[in-house]
């Protein structure tokens, strides 16, 4: 046994987290991903620990320059629990820490780009873009406030995460499973019902059969379902996108020209509002 | 009503393009990168908020699924928007037209981000060096210089193509044939199913099938407005959720470290 070795306080943590809060990303790069941005967060708190034995100080420091990789919301549980094990072991945890890093990357990973960068992100831009097309503001401020009260939020994740250390892991993982399910539930209803609401392509062909003449649009789609063309052209997308070699921009492009032949052929349109 | 834009003009919509690539380093979270809300702030500086919300809005529709998973680069739509906001209010041709320009520079301008991000695993090395030399402050140095090449990528086309992009768009302008104009409002209006259709990759769609037509019914038949339905979907999450969590309540140990075998995982 050497000395004792200094413990942090709950002003060390906050200083490390205040700190992850403005730097979530700073330094991403191709090969390692988040690790600059982890690094240089956590480097206070990891001074304080070993600041009086530079070698152990640069061999821990090595492990959080490591790859890293997660969702930047739920990045402060793990930093949490990084710090209360390392508080707990010190130079001992150097395993352990980097095998809890790379364990809950993952998952976490999995759940938090769900929730927050495709289901929030689809109920709060479905309806920034249904009132914007309206040019009507509010839907856009709305989301620009959910997004401030998330970062807010954040705040509180990493002293929680510090002061249960490894056990929140196992409980927490759970509720965020079934929220991140039941949320993705409000989203698939949200988008079932932009579809009609926000794609308004219409066929503006007209079928003349001797002096009568039968808008394609109103007297044949319209009865068959409203919006029979959109849910076709969602459906040749989502198609599209299922095969190989193709991705978002590719599909894009391909939406792009394909617009541009059917607008000249006057198979497809705009209605005329 | 075609007009100039002011010198004030561009150095405010480069720093907001500026800012909107940064947000994600950051913060990761005010949504600036988000095209519906980069839109509303360069149709204020603009002084033109509508034309700024709806090229926003149309191209918000377009990137909805899309998000940065993985660290995946996407149109850079935010870009987009800005510039074609710009472009629209001075050329005084429209919102469709604004549209039209905003897709392709947005498909084209990912490419910058792309390589901000390879140019700064040359910061990472760096930062490797400084911790194995116990320069931890260089290490941190390090980390805020990638903001350079962050910041620089969208500063620079945006800047540059809203000071000279105007006499150029004039005279695509006074010579684009219809085809082309009328085709680009018909891609605008069309180019959101993509992003709804990239969404549906995402979402556990098969699951939730039911849902997703008890949305496109409240929304086709009853005529119920975006709010309505969320309204709806609220509270059918809560149902479920209560639910589910119910059911999980009870095999989880003791340690809360083992995760249950659902033996209800539906494909």
């Amino acid at each position: 046994m050497t000395k004792e070795r200094p413990k942090l306080t709950k002003a060390d943590i906050r200083r490390v987290n205040l700190r992850y809060m403005y730097s979530s990303q700073l330094g991403w790069n191709y090969e390692r991903m988040m690790n600059l941005a982890y690094a240089h967060a956590i480097y206070p708190a990891m001074n304080k620990l070993y600041g009086d034995d530079p070698e152990a100080l640069k061999d821990m420091m090595r492990v959080e320059m490591q790859f890293f990789n997660t969702s930047p919301v739920l990045l402060p549980t793990i930093m949490g629990v990084d710090l209360a094990i390392q508080n707990d072991a010190g130079t001992e945890s150097k395993e352990a820490v980097a095998a809890i890093k790379t364990g809950l990357m993952g998952p976490f990973a999995a759940v938090g780009d769900s929730l927050f960068g495709a289901v929030i992100p689809t109920i709060m831009g479905s309806l920034a873009a249904y009132m914007g097309l309206k040019g009507n503001p509010i839907g856009a401020i709305l989301w620009l406030l959910v997004a401030c009260a998330i970062i807010i939020l954040r705040l509180f994740e990493m002293p929680f995460a510090f002061k249960q250390g490894k056990k929140i892991i196992g409980s927490m993982g759970n509720m965020l499973q079934n929220l991140t399910e039941s949320a993705s539930l409000l989203g698939v209803l949200v988008i079932g019902g932009l579809i009609p609401s926000v794609v308004k392509v219409i066929v503006p062909f007209k079928l003349v059969i001797g002096k009568k003449t039968m808008d394609i649009q109103t007297e044949v789609l319209d009865q068959i379902l409203p919006a029979l063309v959109p849910i076709a052209l969602v459906a040749l997308a989502y198609w599209m996108l299922g095969r190989k070699h193709m991705n978002s921009s590719r599909v894009i492009w391909i939406f792009l020209i394909l617009s541009i032949i059917f607008y000249s052929l006057k198979i497809l349109g705009v209605p005329t509002a | 009503m075609a007009s100039n834009i002011s010198v004030i003009q561009i150095i405010l919509l480069t720093i907001l393009a500026t800012l909107c690539a940064l947000d994600a380093y950051l913060f990761a979270g005010f949504q600036l990168s988000k095209p519906i809300i980069a839109g509303f702030l360069a149709g204020i500086i603009m002084g033109d908020m509508e034309t700024g919300l709806i090229v926003g809005a149309t191209l918000q529709l377009m990137v909805l699924g899309i998000g940065t998973f993985g660290g995946a680069s996407i149109p850079d739509f935010a870009s987009g928007a800005i510039i074609g906001t710009a472009l629209g209010v001075v050329s005084g041709k429209g919102i469709e037209f604004a549209i039209g320009v905003s897709v392709p520079v947005g498909l084209l301008l990912v490419q910058l981000d792309i390589l901000a991000r390879f140019i700064a695993i040359y910061f990472t090395h760096r930062a490797d060096k400084h911790v194995e030399r116990g320069e931890y402050n260089k290490m941190s140095m390090d980390a805020w210089l990638t903001l350079i090449p962050y910041g620089l990528s969208r500063a620079l086309p945006v800047g540059l193509s809203l000071a000279f992009g105007n006499s150029v768009v004039k005279l695509v302008l006074d010579y684009a044939p219809d085809w082309l104009m009328g085709g680009l409002k018909l891609a605008g209006a069309v180019l959101p199913v993509v992003g709804i259709a990239i969404l549906l990759h995402y979402l556990p769609v098969k699951k939730f099938a039911p849902y997703l037509i008890v949305g496109y019914f409240l929304a086709a038949y009853l005529k119920i407005p975006m709010m309505g339905i969320a309204i709806v979907g609220l509270i059918a999450a809560m149902i479920y959720y209560k639910n589910i969590s119910n059911k999980v309540a009870q095999p989880v140990g003791f340690d809360g470290n083992e995760n249950d075998e659902d033996e209800d995982e539906e494909e």
